[in-house]
């Protein structure tokens, strides 16, 4: 029977050193770590491209210089060596993508989720319109954080939105501001291809996907990055949905409003 | 074809094969000079025997001299500055971006990881740089 190391234990906190300065070493530790983590996600993402393609390279060599010797079952085998390989090598894009989040500065300040979403929906239509789609974007709605975070946050649930309604010729994206547990909690809600509510947890997880890629395209990033961006501003993201009966993204942004004029910067996790 | 040679600054031995390979079958037939590093690269730049090439592919990541610092000591020299320069490397760090494009890359091309599209990148390159490029004058090349 397999068994798996245990994790080690943090060692228990001294009684006779202040404890406010424990807690300031524990949180430098971590954010150390932390770092750490982001950094060899980063270099491993990219990294790994250049034998990626020399995988994907070779494989052509042989298909292509030997040709004459290789057979349909040996091509197919040749082939799949290279799927693989370039689906890799967008999944570690996408790592990159996540990893960038967690790197980047974190600019505070009010931004119009309103007008990001006109963009972000103007974009959509634009690349491959569906005139059955119709955009409902709540008025007034600011929210306070790193405008290019937000941005990215907001392509990724409305882009969503606009694939797993696809299926349907007729589709409506809301995107509102509701309440939920005393705060303000931001929305995008569509009414396509839904999920099953026991498959919630995993949602949000890297490449965590409920449909095949047939269905829809794309490898599982988008939550991911989703709930990262939430994270670093302190919020909590969570979703409801129905399977074909459509799903809600909710996600809150905490931190006062509008104080001051001048945005507040964060340092970035390194 | 016009007959201007090519430097190839690359460390990866894969990659150069590869990017051989993708010159040959879209028939671009101009003599190749390999770098494997910034070193060797400088060296050939800056020898007064060798002939400059009509274009550089620089690859960002190299051993002893960084790709970034044989673009800088090229753009610094009067004649070297000339030279038509493609970044071609793995990376899309904005910063790595910003750096080449600040220290004067004439084009930043980011290596794809399947061969058909690296090999339509090499031909978009070669027409480009070698054929309907107007490469600076001779007379401008001519070291002093």
């Amino acid at each position: 029977m397999q068994t798996y190391p245990t994790r080690p234990q943090a060692a228990p906190l001294a009684l006779n050193v202040p404890l406010e300065q424990q807690l300031r070493e524990r949180t430098a530790e971590l954010e150390a770590a932390r770092a750490e983590l982001v950094d060899f996600a980063y270099s491993i993402s990219h990294d790994l491209r250049a034998p990626l393609r020399s995988i994907v390279g070779f494989a052509k060599v042989i298909e292509e210089d030997y040709a004459d010797r290789v057979d349909a079952e040996g091509r197919d085998a040749l082939h799949r060596v290279r799927a693989a390989a370039r689906k890799m090598a967008e999944q570690l894009d996408d790592m990159l993508k996540l990893s960038r989040v967690s790197r980047s500065e974190l600019t505070r300040e009010p931004v119009d989720l309103g007008d990001l979403a006109r963009e972000i929906a103007t974009e959509l239509e634009a690349a491959a319109p569906r005139p059955g789609v119709v955009f409902d974007i709540a008025p007034g709605l600011v929210g306070w954080g790193d405008r290019r975070l937000l941005a990215l946050l907001l392509q990724n649930l409305l882009g969503n939105a606009w694939k797993f309604t696809s299926a349907h010729a007729s589709a409506r994206i809301e995107i509102g501001v509701t309440s939920a547990a005393g705060e303000p909690a931001y929305f995008v809600r569509d009414d396509g291809a839904g999920f099953d509510m026991a498959d919630a947890r995993r949602l949000f997880n890297p490449f965590q996907r409920l449909h095949g890629t047939a269905e829809f395209p794309g490898t599982g990033i988008g939550l991911a990055i989703v709930r990262r961006i939430v994270q670093r501003h302190g919020g909590r993201v969570w979703a409801e949905g129905a399977l074909e009966k459509g799903a809600t993204f909710y996600f809150t942004l905490p931190g006062a409003r509008i104080e001051t004029q001048a945005p507040v910067r964060e340092a970035a996790l390194t | 074809m016009k007959n201007g040679s090519i430097l190839l600054v690359e460390d990866n031995p894969d990659d150069e094969k590869l990017t051989l390979r993708a010159l040959k079958k879209n028939n671009i037939a101009n003599p190749v000079k390999v770098a494997r590093d910034g070193q060797e690269a400088l060296d050939y730049l800056f020898d007064d025997n060798q002939p400059l090439p009509a274009v550089v592919l620089l690859d960002l990541r190299l051993p002893k001299v960084s790709g970034l610092e044989v673009l800088k000591r090229m753009r610094a020299d009067p004649v070297r500055k000339l030279v038509p320069v493609v970044i071609l490397t793995s990376s899309k760090e904005e910063s790595d971006l910003t750096n080449g494009y600040a220290l004067g890359t004439n084009s930043y091309i980011r290596k794809p990881v399947d061969f058909e599209q690296f090999s339509e990148t090499v031909r978009h390159l070669g027409m480009y740089w070698l054929v309907l490029n107007e490469a600076p004058p001779v007379g401008a090349l001519e070291k002093a």
